[in-house]
């Protein structure tokens, strides 16, 4: 399901999620904190290099899950550029509504042109997490961070739980869409809710016989799993030092350059 | 309006139309993009959201505690949640968006057991989906995981007192606790660069036809586990 599938055929895979966690952690707040075009740019171009260098993924692979949160990262900066000014400001573009001007000044087109290439930049860090980290390593490395054990557990239950339950839910939808189900605003809202009633009586269900299995098998309140054997992957922490310098270095150069 | 010609008027009208196109093909938006808050904001929602993490904490370990069985009920609970989010929900403004499930997991579980579910989601949609992000987890959880699931439960709770009809008393909860998200959404995006108002319009706009549709799915989804399910839901009130 979305970025899993890549992160189990990454290169990376076998890497200790740690260094993962650090590279991301540390380009991550050095982007945010940074809050510039240039570096935002530097981080999704350097990202991609990465992910694509070191994790094997393919251009075309990166490219496409950087177009998944276009669209709610353009919501959020067409609401910030676009606006209703008074007559007589100067505008870049702006149409004339009644006795005030709608649309965009220099101003609010920097501001939200600088949130979206911060933005863009900071998906790219999230992006070489998710796709060079499976989601059980992940909460492996979580529990090493002290994470409560309940929560790590319920996340590793969940995780496994939700690969159940869509695949139950896109046969219901299958089977309800070749009966014409999802024909017209009525029909589509009564169908839906059947199946959203229908997985989650599936899913309470499958849970008791979950249980029932477990408890057959000696579980006496926790799952105790083994961790994989990784490599240590030393090699990215002088990366991750290199990588926030660049950053730094093009933060300081933009600096120059635009007074 | 006085000096506005027809010309004037037509290009108005045309951004305006634009824009709703535009909108509509974001409805689906309610999420906090990775990034779209500074350090200061992130850290801020994160510290909102721990008393209420805490307290949901403890509320899921009594359970489990009393019941070894409820932990992997609960875990169900949560895939629930993510799997009805992955679902489209057709919308009355003919284009399609994603049920928040916050008004049917805050009746069916209530908000305390939401808010640490809603957090463990909230982090498998960051990172499987792209949909919100690791530094506005604070943000979303606060809007998605307990201010809307509290509006939701409370509106239940009270409309049951008041003995509305069942089925009044979802809609009402499913639809409110939606809105009220995407206010929590707006405001949490408006206090950042301003803009509150426009990003309330927005929200008005595209939202009120979608939460008037995840009212009408939660009703359905109700009326269904009603008939089918009486003994779970008797066991979801000990849960």
């Amino acid at each position: 399901m979305g970025t899993d599938r890549y992160a189990y055929q990454s290169r990376l895979r076998r890497v200790s999620p740690m260094p993962k966690l650090l590279l991301t952690a540390v380009t991550l707040v050095v982007c945010l904190c940074c809050d510039s075009v240039a570096v935002g740019l530097f981080t999704l171009v350097g990202m991609g290099v990465l992910v694509t260098a070191l994790g094997g993924l393919s251009p075309r692979v990166y490219l496409h899950f950087l177009k998944i949160p276009l669209v709610f990262l353009a919501v959020g900066c067409i609401t910030i550029v676009a606006g209703s000014y008074p007559a007589g400001t100067e505008m870049v573009a702006a149409l004339p509504v009644g006795d005030r001007l709608w649309g965009f000044t220099a101003g609010g087109l920097w501001l939200g042109g600088r949130i979206f290439c911060k933005a863009l930049g900071t998906i790219g860090c999230m992006y070489f997490l998710a796709l060079n980290t499976p989601v059980t390593d992940l909460t492996m490395a979580l529990e090493k961070l002290h994470v409560p054990r309940l929560l790590v557990e319920l996340m590793e239950l969940i995780y496994r739980f939700i690969f159940v339950l869509s695949e139950t839910a896109a046969n219901i939808r299958t089977a309800q869409d070749s009966r014409l189900g999802y024909q017209g605003f009525r029909r589509s809202v009564s169908s839906l809710g059947m199946l959203a009633s229908m997985v989650f009586l599936r899913a309470w269900r499958k849970a008791d016989r979950i249980y029932t299995a477990l408890e057959s098998r000696g579980y006496t309140g926790s799952l105790a799993t083994l961790t994989d054997a990784y490599r240590p992957g030393w090699g990215l922490l002088p990366l991750t030092a290199l990588a926030a310098a660049g950053q730094m270095a093009v933060w300081f150069v933009e600096g120059r350059l635009l007074p | 309006m006085r000096h506005l010609t027809a010309n004037q008027t037509v290009r108005a009208g045309a951004v305006l139309v634009g824009l709703l196109g535009l909108l509509t093909m974001g409805a689906s938006a309610m999420h906090i993009a990775e990034g779209m808050l500074p350090v200061g904001w992130a850290i801020g929602w994160g510290a909102v959201c721990v008393p209420f993490l805490v307290a949901g904490f403890f509320a899921i370990k009594k359970k489990i505690d009393q019941a070894p069985r409820a932990k992997i009920l609960l875990a169900m609970c949560g895939a629930f949640a993510f799997v009805l989010s992955a679902l489209k929900i057709p919308s009355v403004s003919g284009s399609c968006s994603h049920p928040t499930g916050v008004g049917l997991g805050a009746i069916l579980f209530g908000p305390l057991v939401m808010t640490v579910l809603g957090l463990i989601v909230l982090l498998f949609q960051a990172l499987l989906l792209a949909h919100g992000g690791l530094t506005t987890l604070g943000a979303n959880t606060f809007s998605m995981a307990i201010a809307g699931p509290i509006v939701s439960w409370l509106v239940y709770q009270l409309l049951r007192k008041a003995k509305a009809p069942a089925a009044v008393s979802v809609f009402a909860a499913a639809a409110l606790g939606d809105l009220f998200t995407y206010v929590v959404t707006s405001v949490q995006l408006g206090v950042v660069n301003g803009g509150m108002v426009k990003f309330l319009t927005i929200f008005a706009v595209t939202q009120i036809p979608l939460a008037i549709a995840e009212g009408l799915l939660t009703v359905v989804v109700f009326n269904v586990l009603e008939k089918y399910s009486r003994t779970e839901l008797q066991e979801l009130r000990v849960l």
